[in-house]
């Protein structure tokens, strides 16, 4: 089953101010369930409104997003977005009950304390179990995203979108947090839709990579990234395919 | 801290008050010692009568306040949900919000007479217009995000604003019911003596009004201390604790 998630030419205009933006055109791909999908360009190229557009968070001109052959019509639990900002976990709620709460809303557990006990199962896989008692300002960057990673899969989505989760983090943080993703997994079987602008970090994560071209924005490659996991970032394989990449990102900027 | 400077700074002021007094310039009746207003500000409530007075005005501000609240945020509600309602409240707000309730009064006495009725209504009034508008604004610039996030989980309808709207808006909120307060207790002191003046009876504001008639400075002083005293209570402890609780709490402060 390759196409448990698919794409069919998404075209997205946005309209600013009577000025007519084109950022989205003819974007088609497919990927089988459980995989993980990189999309990878350049700042301001529609990522985000991609990866919004999967999601049925926007409206678009043409084309449709198809989920097991179901179009996708406006957002849902089984399709969980972390967005680009660090601020979406719920100031007014701790850790824990930004956890608990989307359960509660989708009626998933039996009991209060059965969702209680799932909530920190999450916490505990992305290790903030000593933290749910927390606010979210008392948490730094990676730890919010980590929780909102947490509050998203305690509801068992079957894809995962996921908006340069780990963006202004420093690098160790970061490569901590993708080792941390990929186990996570492959626990949970979540496919993923991964968008970035670093190519180490598509290489290290995704099955797929889709590189995009900037206004309007287009597929400009698809590369597959056949390496064995885990990987090793500094293999032949793996620098070979940075190069690739990375001209064909040098030449259009 | 704070409280000590202000604690500090009272007692510094009711030093120089009866410096003052004792220094004979002016006569009792236009300036009695703090020692003479403590004695009326005593007896008073030992009569019971300040403290019947200081309870009357409390539940009329509540009653009023509660009605205000209400209906501000039903409209607030509304105005969220219906783009026509929007543009309604809009309006409204824009027309009754600059209006004094107190300028409204000639006309409120020549509705509903002098009794408590028209002292509620001026309650109303002052409260719900900043409430309104308040809430409104807080609704309005609630982050996309926090909406985005709440459609993603699945949160739909009434939920979506119990559990995210008013939450996130919260520092509006907040702010609304404080400018609300102090505009609606000030409006009912204010109400309850141009009252009194017109054969009403009740509340601090026509307590003061009655002392005046009474020639008893003093007693005047006593009903101003009770007023000031709530004054402080709520604005500085009871909103301080529900920001303290809540947004404080949150990091949801602007500052
Ligand atoms: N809500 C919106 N209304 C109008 N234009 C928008 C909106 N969101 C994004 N755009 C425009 O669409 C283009 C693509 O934006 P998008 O956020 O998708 O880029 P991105 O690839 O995610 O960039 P970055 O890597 O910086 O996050 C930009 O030119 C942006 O100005
Ligand atoms: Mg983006």
């Amino acid at each position: 089953m390759n196409d448990f998630l698919k794409a069919v030419s998404i075209s997205k205009t946005y309209l600013n101010e009577n000025k007519k933006l084109k950022v989205l055109e003819d974007i088609s791909f497919s990927i089988g369930k459980g995989e993980i999908l990189c999309i990878l360009g350049a700042s301001g190229c529609g990522k985000s409104t991609l990866l919004r557009v999967i999601g049925g968070f926007e409206r678009i001109d043409k084309g449709e997003i198809l989920i097991c052959g179901n179009k996708v019509l406006k957002p849902s639990a089984d399709m969980v977005m972390i967005f680009q900002d660090y601020n979406q976990l719920f100031p007014w709620m701790t850790v824990l009950e930004n956890v608990l709460f989307p359960l509660k809303v989708n009626k998933i557990g039996a009991s209060a304390m059965q969702r209680i006990e799932i909530s920190i199962e999450y916490l505990k896989l992305v290790g903030l179990e000593d933290f749910k008692n927390y606010y979210p300002h008392q948490l730094s960057g990676g730890m919010k995203q980590r929780a909102a990673i947490a509050r998203g899969l305690a509801l068992k989505p079957s894809v995962l979108l996921m908006d340069e989760p780990f963006g202004s983090l420093d690098a160790i943080t970061r490569s901590n947090l993708q080792n941390e993703l990929l186990d996570i997994w492959r626990k949970t079987e979540v496919t993923i839709v991964f968008v970035t602008h670093d190519i180490n970090e598509a290489l290290a994560l995704g099955d797929n990579i889709i590189v995009m071209d900037k206004t309007p924005g287009r597929i400009k490659e698809r590369i597959k990234n056949f390496q064995e996991r885990p990987r090793n970032r500094r293999s032949d394989e793996f620098l070979d395919l940075y190069e690739k990449i990375y001209s064909m990102l040098d030449v259009q900027i | 801290m704070m409280k000590n400077k202000k604690l500090f700074w009272s007692f510094l002021i009711i030093l120089f008050w009866q410096v003052i007094s004792m220094s004979g310039t002016f006569s009792s009746l236009i300036l009695p010692s703090p020692y003479m207003v403590i004695k009326a500000f005593l007896e008073s409530i030992m009569r019971g009568e300040l403290l019947n007075e200081t309870m009357y005005s409390l539940i009329i501000i509540l009653e009023g306040l509660f009605i205000g609240t209400f209906f501000a945020f039903l409209l607030a509600l509304a105005s969220i949900r219906y783009k026509i309602m929007e543009d309604f409240v809009e309006t409204l707000i824009a027309i009754a919000h600059p209006l004094p309730g107190i300028a409204l009064l000639p006309l409120i006495i020549l509705w509903f007479g002098t009794g408590r009725t028209s002292v509620v209504f001026v309650i109303i009034h002052s409260a719900l217009w900043p409430i309104l508008l308040n809430t409104t604004t807080g609704f309005r610039t609630i982050p996309r995000i926090f909406t985005d996030v709440g459609h993603n989980l699945g949160v739909r309808g009434i939920h979506l604003i119990s559990t995210i709207y008013i939450p996130a808006s919260m520092p509006f909120i907040i702010s609304g019911l404080r400018i609300g307060w102090a505009r609606a207790w000030r409006a009912l002191i204010s109400a309850e003596m141009i009252f009194g003046a017109v054969g009403g009876k009740g509340g601090l504001g026509w307590y003061i009004f009655k002392q005046r008639v009474f020639m008893d400075t003093a007693g005047m002083f006593a009903a101003l201390i009770i007023i000031v005293i709530i004054g402080m209570l709520v604005e500085d402890l009871l909103f301080e604790r529900l920001e303290a609780n809540t947004i404080e709490k949150w990091g949801m402060t602007v500052k």
